[in-house]
């Protein structure tokens, strides 16, 4: 989450996306989600004599697992606020993967029971 | 010193208990990262998450090419480098992070 | 602002080219998509390029690319396109996504 709220500030900005088939992309950041897709306005290819493929293409979608890199705008960066964020976020996920784990333990002691149950009817209704 | 009886900020600080904790420890501090397909950056880190996903500052990038050559058969190896200001790293691409090496 | 994939509304019924993950230039009508942008184009065609000679067009017709597969939906300006000469653009094909 802390990077998705981090992209959400930076909408409006301009970034550099590089993606993992080294094409690298600048446009306004117009819109972000938990994935981290994001959506492009006005773009252009950095290297548009190697990628012409995308000479007449205004408004991109960008999936977020082929991005490999996100060039920032550094003077719209607080890496204070950064910083604590990580911070409070680590502390966080902490106490909710302890309680998770705990809650995860106590379900799967009822699992096994239910999934072998339709088992041993099967075998009763053979035999 | 942190004593085990000091609270919030204090026990996060000084606890090591699993391996993010050493992430957290290394916010603000230069570090180095060696990346898929013999990518390596060093640059500060001002936030991570548990994906590994991370921002850094003043970035250096390496990137190493291989090459054969086409008569000796010889490894070549051939650098990249590039300085990168502020920096978003997705964290499927890390493998792993150090802290700074102290002299 | 709303997320990217409900932006996606903005391309029903117009033309977009995807860039695949194993780099391929797919081009055609917008006709939908769901939660793990799966996509349906109608009238659509392969754009192949070569450094040896201009783009190539391979019509395919209505297509449904699991998103997997994408890496990029982009929405084609039909003025623009219609103005490039294809015969003179010449690239390498593009390289595939490598996670």
């Amino acid at each position: 989450m802390l990077f998705y709220s981090f992209f959400k500030s930076l909408v409006g900005k301009e970034i550099v996306v590089e993606l993992k088939n080294d094409m690298s992309l600048h446009g306004t950041l117009d819109s972000v989600d938990q994935y981290l897709n994001m959506k492009l306005l006005d773009i252009a290819v950095t290297d548009a004599e190697k990628f012409p493929h995308m000479l007449a293409v205004k408004n991109i979608f960008i999936r977020g697992s082929v991005i490999r890199y996100v060039h920032l705008p550094a003077e719209e960066v607080d890496v204070q606020q950064l910083q604590d964020a990580s911070r409070r976020d680590a502390e966080q996920a902490k106490h909710s993967t302890k309680t998770g784990a705990a809650a995860a333990a106590a379900a799967g002691k009822g699992q096994p029971t239910k999934d072998t149950r339709p088992d041993q009817s099967d075998k009763v209704a053979a035999s | 010193m942190a004593t085990s009886e000091g609270a919030g900020d204090h026990v996060q600080e000084a606890t090591v208990e699993e391996p993010l904790d050493l992430v957290r420890l290394c916010l603000d501090e230069k570090i180095y990262v060696k990346m898929r397909h013999d990518r390596e950056l060093t640059g500060t880190l001002f936030a991570y998450d548990q994906h590994l996903n991370m921002i850094l500052g003043d970035v250096h990038e390496t990137i190493t090419v291989t090459e054969v050559d086409s008569e000796t058969y010889e490894e070549m190896y051939k650098e990249t480098k590039r300085t990168i200001p502020m920096l978003f790293v997705r964290g499927d691409g890390v493998i792993l992070i150090s802290p700074p090496t102290r002299a | 602002m709303s997320a990217p994939t409900s932006t996606l509304d903005a391309f029903y019924g117009k033309k977009v080219l995807i860039i695949t993950n194993d780099g391929r230039t797919l081009v055609g009508s917008f006709q939908g998509y769901d939660q793990t942008i799966n996509v349906v184009l109608t009238d659509s065609s392969e754009r192949v390029y070569s450094s040896h000679q201009g783009i190539q067009t391979v019509p395919l017709g209505a297509y449904m690319v699991r998103g997997d597969n994408i890496a990029i939906v982009g929405e084609v300006n039909e003025e623009e396109d219609a103005q490039l000469d294809f015969d003179a653009i010449k690239a390498e094909p593009l390289r595939h996504i490598v996670h």
